[in-house]
């Protein structure tokens, strides 16, 4: 003990004296190239209760919290049960050098109040090490039904805050919710938070349904129904009670929709005379655009963020391969050059990466490449992964992975685009073509 | 010609092993089922169940292959020449795949190959606004084992025998 | 299952039996379900805090919420608590008995992730950490540290109180991201023999000065050390810890020595050692696109001054992006530095002044 306070000291001592040294020739001068890619320790001790009816809430919205970021396998939270300090009050000091004692390099303090039915969280985060606050505290009002959403919304915060990115724990997944045997599927549309909570249905499971996706602002749902016996494309509005079918043409096929960044303008496969290919339609006044002509398979398209290009998959070549061509139709240059079969691209958020489903040697992938298909990596290998989904910040991934055999069954998981942190994501059945909406407001 | 008929018999057999233990089987869609057996209705060339199991429903494929195999024209052949007997008849013919390919690709593949057939039919006669054409793509297996033994079957495409032209 | 010779035109009809009970949402139900969505009303945009909150007062007042508390804070310097098992090392001892626990809170989990099967929501991947160079998995009951440490037991009937140590040893890594796809294509990697474990001796430079606050720092690290054989008083503790580094620090009052220029050896130990706290796993993909050059002071034992660190320049991010690459620079060298970086102490005025350049290029995709 009383070595560790002398040397302490003698630091204290030497940076003090400091002054007195004799520079040579400025200061040293190194480069770091190498370091190391972990979790980074973090500590969310309960929040701090303000009001009576708010201690359920403070614990609760801790826990969501910890689940986000560990979640990203970007941070490994310190558990309670080695925290030195506890936090009483959300403006008390914070004992830095407890955190560090247990090597929390970030810690998260929060406080909750409840008034009649509004809930308010207020926040900081802290870079221990540093002894200073993660930006400024910050603080969201909402409804006490709202409690996740509200845990969502600070870590969304805090994670922004220490990576960098933007965050996308506030936001929800559409996808196919998959119930009985293999030669008995039964699927209905189903809606959850991404993290598996609250989930919702949305049809009933009488007729097949496949690949919803989000309009661009989350109030919309685009799919494709066998309601009438052919494959065809419905809109749903989420927020009021509609459906509708987009599609029409007695005995022609209609599948793949997806929305145009405008949110006006869709993308889809038709099929006639055995031969598919894209079209666009303007959903308001139904305007059709016929996109590609070529006698082979023209599918799964997907805008650019900016609505001027669409990857899309054809087997024109003879195999399955990605193109990308203008969104108003024209010259498809291929992008695709790897071993095997490319399909389901779908362009990131972000506008820089294209994500696919690959088939090579019996194996499925999912991968990512640059738009012009390049820097190609895969990230997963199985029997079956397909259909992959970008999160709003484009840095996760979401996809369906069937297993193998009779009793084989469809789950969603979740990968890092850096190949790291595959999951699965908890649904209540099985789980197949998800798609991430964009961030709530 | 004795080809044809080993792979006639080898169809009815597979549709009635693959009717007894699955909701989706294509011959239960208003055409005869497992009860019918070889009964009656089979005997009577001119019955759905003597379409469906004499003469067989279904044409397999290769896998991401949508060419008639010498075997599937028999086939074809064999309904082209029922479905010009019974003229009363209109036909839906499901495409299907097996679970080795993406979704939607899939969906275009089983509908390539309900197209095929189609076409084939009307080469042989069967007026085209008789047959519709519908893509399952992977999503109604017959067999549910992931091996080629199951996905062989899988890869069909069936002529599912509907109402009158009236109905 | 009977069968109807003229069935309807699309009769996928399901049978009756084992219908999933699920009605077609009603419109209550799609009003509740978009309620659902739109009740929850949560401000899109964060309030900054000091909004009346009722029961607080806004936290401006509080010295610990200022957002940049700048070097000079009058705050109790508070060095002794970041890790209270290690400052000094004594010679390593053989013998492993009477290990006094410390308060390893980090370590639960990081043993955990050394032993993938116990973490079922992890995929089966070797190691989740990725470092230089592979290094296998230690002993399992090892702490793991970034730095390797020999065990120190406390020599038996030593009437001065000694430092323990306990052995420590880096966490395992691969020296690349294994994901699914490459995980069985070269696992030699990862089966690599463990990097050699370099004991670190570094002759002690006692120098005395007193500081009260030291007083306090010890007070809260004390309380988690359960430490039966060496309970003491702290504040007697202290006031021998002075007396002896008084007694013994006759050299430190000499100016401090500059010596020859560093040996490319020593340069690159530092380094080494800066990278092994380096830690780019949390940064966004464009703060891994951004160069920062940090500039830190040294004290004489090596240890930085943790208020000396500055941003110098940053190429290649935008702003923020720079400011996440800036804090991931300064987490390393304040962790890494928090023993002391080893460096030759004859030639200090060589290293006081250091500007390290981050550069994350090597280490965007592994």
């Amino acid at each position: 003990m009383r070595k560790i306070l002398a040397a302490l000291l003698i630091g204290a001592a030497a940076a003090a004296g400091a002054g007195a040294a004799m520079a040579q020739d400025g200061p040293l001068r190194i480069e770091i190239d190498q370091g190391v890619i972990e979790p980074l320790p973090y500590a969310v001790p309960d929040f701090v209760p303000e009001t009576p009816a708010a201690s359920e809430y403070a614990a609760q919205i801790a826990r969501v919290i910890a689940a986000d970021l560990s979640g990203t396998g970007l941070f490994r939270e310190v558990p309670a049960s080695a925290h030195i300090s506890k936090v009483t009050g959300f403006d008390s000091p914070v004992k830095y050098a407890d955190w560090k004692a247990v090597n929390a390099q970030a810690l998260i303090t929060g406080a909750v109040s409840v008034n009649g039915n509004q809930l308010t969280v207020r926040f900081r985060g802290h870079d221990v090490f540093a002894e200073k606050e993660l930006g400024t505290g910050l603080q969201f009002t909402g409804t006490t039904d709202g409690w996740r959403r509200m845990a969502h919304k600070v870590a969304d915060a805090i994670y922004s805050r220490i990576t960098g990115e933007s965050g996308y724990f506030d936001s929800r997944v559409v996808y196919v919710s998959e119930s009985g045997p293999k030669n008995d599927r039964r699927k209905r549309l189903a809606v959850m938070d991404y993290d598996g909570a609250n989930v919702q249905y949305l049809t009933n499971s009488a007729s097949i349904v496949l690949a919803p996706r989000f309009s661009p602002t989350g109030d919309r749902v685009l799919y494709t129904s066998y309601e009438s016996g052919f494959p065809q494309i419905h809109v749903l509005d989420v927020g009021q009670v509609q459906r509708k079918v987009l599609s029409s043409g007695d005995g022609t096929m209609s599948f793949a929709p997806r929305f145009a960044p405008d949110g006006r303008t869709i993308v889809y496969s038709q099929t006639q005379g055995g031969n598919t290919d894209l079209f666009s339609m303007d959903i308001n006044t139904g305007a059709k655009t016929r996109l590609t002509s070529a006698p082979s398979i023209e599918t799964a398209p997907s805008f650019s963020p900016d609505g001027s290009q669409i990857v899309f998959e054809s087997d024109r070549s003879g195999s399955q391969q990605l193109y990308v061509m203008p969104a108003g139709g024209g010259e498809a240059r291929r992008i695709s050059f790897g071993q095997g079969r490319y399909g389901t691209p779908v362009w990131s958020p972000r506008g820089d990466m294209i994500a696919f489903t690959k088939q090579n040697k019996g194996r499925f992938h999912i991968g990512v490449m640059r738009t012009d298909g390049s820097e190609e990596r895969l990230l997963t290998a199985s029997f079956l992964d397909e259909g992959p989904t970008w999160a709003p910040n484009g840095r996760v991934i979401m996809f369906t992975r069937e297993s193998q055999g009779s009793a084989g069954r469809a789950l969603l998981y979740s990968v890092d685009i850096t190949g790291r942190n595959l999951k699965p994501v908890k649904t209540p059945d099985g789980a197949s073509d998800p798609a991430w909406s964009p961030l709530q407001n | 010609m004795s080809g044809l008929k080993l792979a006639v018999a080898a169809v009815a057999v597979l549709g009635l092993a693959a009717c007894s233990n699955n909701r989706w089987d294509d011959t239960a869609n208003g055409g005869a089922g497992a009860g019918a057996g070889l009964g009656a209705g089979a005997l009577d060339p001119a019955s759905p169940a003597y379409f469906q199991q004499t003469i067989g429903d279904r044409v397999l494929f290769a896998v991401d292959q949508s060419t008639l195999s010498p075997a599937a024209q028999g086939i074809l052949q064999g309904q082209a020449r029922w479905l010009t007997q019974n003229a009363d008849y209109v036909v839906t013919i499901e495409g299907h795949a097996d679970e080795q390919g993406t979704r939607e690709y899939n969906l275009a593949l089983g509908a390539r190959r309900a197209n095929a057939a189609r076409e084939y039919l009307i080469s042989q006669g069967v007026a085209g606004h008789r047959m519709k054409v519908v893509s399952y793509g992977k999503e109604r297996p017959l067999e549910i084992c992931s091996e080629e033994a199951c996905y062989a079957k899988n890869r069909r495409a069936v002529t599912v025998l509907a109402g009158g032209l009236t109905g | 299952m009977g069968w109807v010779v003229f069935g309807a035109w699309f009769p996928s009809e399901p049978l009756p039996s084992n219908v999933q009970q699920v009605a077609l949402i009603s419109a209550e139900q799609f009003e509740k379900l978009s309620q659902q969505r739109q009740a929850p009303q949560v401000a899109p945009e964060p309030a900054p805090l000091n909004e009346p909150a009722a029961v607080q007062p806004a936290p401006d007042p509080e010295p610990q919420a200022d957002p940049e508390p700048e070097i000079a804070r009058p705050e109790p310097v508070a060095p002794a608590a970041p890790d209270p098992q290690v400052t000094d090392r004594p010679e390593p001892q053989p013998e492993p008995d009477v290990p006094v626990e410390l308060p390893s809170a980090a370590e639960e989990p990081e043993v955990a992730s050394l032993v993938p099967q116990l973490r079922p929501e992890t995929a089966p991947r070797p190691v989740d950490r990725v470092a230089p160079e592979p290094v296998a998995p230690p002993e399992p009951d090892t702490k793991i540290d970034d730095i390797v440490q020999p065990e120190v037991a406390p020599e038996e009937g030593a009437e001065t109180e000694q430092d323990v140590q306990e052995a420590t040893a880096r966490e395992a890594a691969n020296d690349r991201i294994v994901t699914e796809e490459n995980e069985g294509e070269d696992v030699a990697a990862s089966a690599a023999p463990a990097v050699s474990k370099r004991p670190k001796t570094r002759p002690a430079r006692p120098k005395p000065e007193p500081e009260p606050q030291v007083t306090e720092a010890a007070q809260s690290a004390e309380p988690e050390q359960p430490a039966k054989t060496q309970q003491s008083d702290t504040s007697s503790a202290v006031a021998d810890a002075l007396a002896e580094a008084l007694a013994g620090g006759a050299d430190v009052v000499a100016p401090e020595p500059s010596g020859p220029p560093l040996t490319l050896g020593e340069k690159d130990a530092l380094r080494v050692e800066v990278s092994r706290c380096w830690n780019v796993g949390s940064l966004s993909t464009d703060a891994l696109k951004t160069t920062v050059v940090v500039s830190v002071s040294l004290a004489q034992d090596g240890k930085p001054d943790t208020g000396s660190i500055r941003m110098l320049s940053s190429t290649g991010g935008s702003s923020s992006a720079a400011k996440q690459a800036y804090e991931a620079a300064r987490r390393a060298i304040i962790r890494c530095g928090v023993r002391g970086f080893q460096l030759p102490p004859e030639k200090y005025a060589q290293w006081r002044d250091i500007e390290m350049t981050f550069n994350p290029e090597r280490m965007r995709i592994k």
